[in-house]
């Protein structure tokens, strides 16, 4: 609870060495997303009885408008610590807010973190994840074996008489062509065109 | 900040427990271990990571005091001799924890403690291990707190790519634009 299973993911991910990536823990994963689930249902649970706090406070109140009676009074004698009860069942909705909030954060770094490494690595090797050793492979994801199979590559043409000039912005791999990121190539629009993603 | 979001030492930095004092009542939280309800009364005094204890800080619900690593004993040993303290023992993330709690606490001392520990060990401790041998390195790296590491790790490569600059390849390189002969007249 409050944020002890997110806080495992990166703390997780720094006990590997320095852009090297470990397996994913899934597992991990699983668990911080249900104990999301559980701050949302508690959350929602003081939300109801906060707003039934509220109801009976200005019922209470209508009572004593009506009857003539101080509600505050009317409420001591009857044990109903509206004011107070409403303030705790507050903070404590902010309590499970924060730690969803916080979880999410771990879990978006955690990801994040991790591609950053993939990205790097695509870089330094190529976009060929068969060419990559198996117990690499066995540490990806089914979506980042995805981001090493795909090239991404954004290009700008600027056109010219007979040829375009292509500034590639981040770069791809394939299995004839080279490109490196940021480099100024020179070609027909129609070979240029083979590229853009 | 957006950088900060993804950062893990900032979200490891914000786990370190702080003590605080709750103004409010909470519903509906097991924070409380000495509670023997579901909830925390006003007046508690609890363990908080530093994430939450801010947040709620920030709400008025609660007030923080310093945690235990940067009590007496720790201000006396450092005043002491810095470079000697084992710093990641007491908080990995000693400066960077401190800075977060400085201007939330009411001891106004403590950035004057980290300014100061950080002077010393950096002139100390730091400046000697760059220069040191691995074996010497070594007895001082476990005593260091993750910032200090990482400034540790930056100069060593440093150091590397210079030594590996120094031995690979000429210094200058005459210009190939200076190998054009020109015809005498």
């Amino acid at each position: 609870m409050y944020g002890r299973k997110g806080y495992q993911l990166p703390k997780d991910f720094a006990s590997g060495e320095k852009g090297h990536l470990k397996p994913f823990n899934s597992k991990l994963f699983d668990e911080t997303i249900e104990e999301c689930d559980q701050n949302h249902h508690l959350i929602q649970f003081l939300i109801r009885h906060l707003s039934l706090s509220i109801c009976i406070y200005f019922t209470n109140k209508v009572f004593c408008l009506i009857e003539g009676v101080d509600v505050t009074r009317k409420m001591e004698q009857e044990g109903l610590d509206v004011h107070n009860n409403r303030n705790a069942d507050h903070y404590g909705a902010l309590v499970h807010h924060l730690s969803l909030i916080h979880n999410k954060r771990c879990l978006m770094a955690y990801v994040h973190n991790r591609a950053d490494i993939v990205r790097d690595l695509a870089w330094r090797v190529g976009l060929e994840l068969l060419d990559l050793p198996p117990e690499i492979q066995d540490k990806l994801t089914t979506l980042e074996k995805r981001v090493l199979q795909e090239p991404f590559c954004s290009y700008q043409i600027v056109h010219g008489k007979s040829r375009n000039r292509v500034e590639c912005r981040y770069g791809a791999s394939k299995r004839t062509t080279n490109f490196t990121r940021h480099s100024m190539h020179f070609l027909k629009r129609t070979d240029a065109e083979l590229y853009i993603a | 900040m957006a950088k900060y979001y993804y950062d893990i030492d900032d979200i490891l930095t914000e786990e370190e427990f702080a003590p605080v004092l709750f103004h409010k009542p909470a519903n509906g939280v097991t924070i409380d271990p000495s509670a023997e309800t579901n909830s925390v009364e006003q007046g508690a005094k609890v363990e908080l990571p530093f994430w939450l204890a801010h947040e709620l800080h920030l709400r008025q619900a609660v007030s923080i005091n310093l945690p235990a690593c940067f009590d007496q004993k720790t201000r006396l040993e450092i005043q002491a001799d810095a470079a000697c303290v084992d710093l990641r023992s007491r908080c990995p993330y000693f400066y960077e924890f401190g800075c977060k709690l400085q201007p939330l606490v009411t001891d106004r001392t403590l950035g004057i403690l980290l300014s100061t520990a950080f002077k010393i060990r950096y002139k100390e401790r730091l400046t000697k291990v760059f220069t040191a041998t691995h074996l010497t390195a070594s007895k001082f790296l476990p005593f260091l707190t993750i910032e200090e590491t990482n400034l540790y790790e930056a100069a060593h490569l440093s150091m590397t790519a210079f030594k590996k600059w120094r031995t690979g390849g000429p210094r200058f390189q005459r210009a190939s634009i200076l190998g054009r002969k020109r015809k005498e007249s």
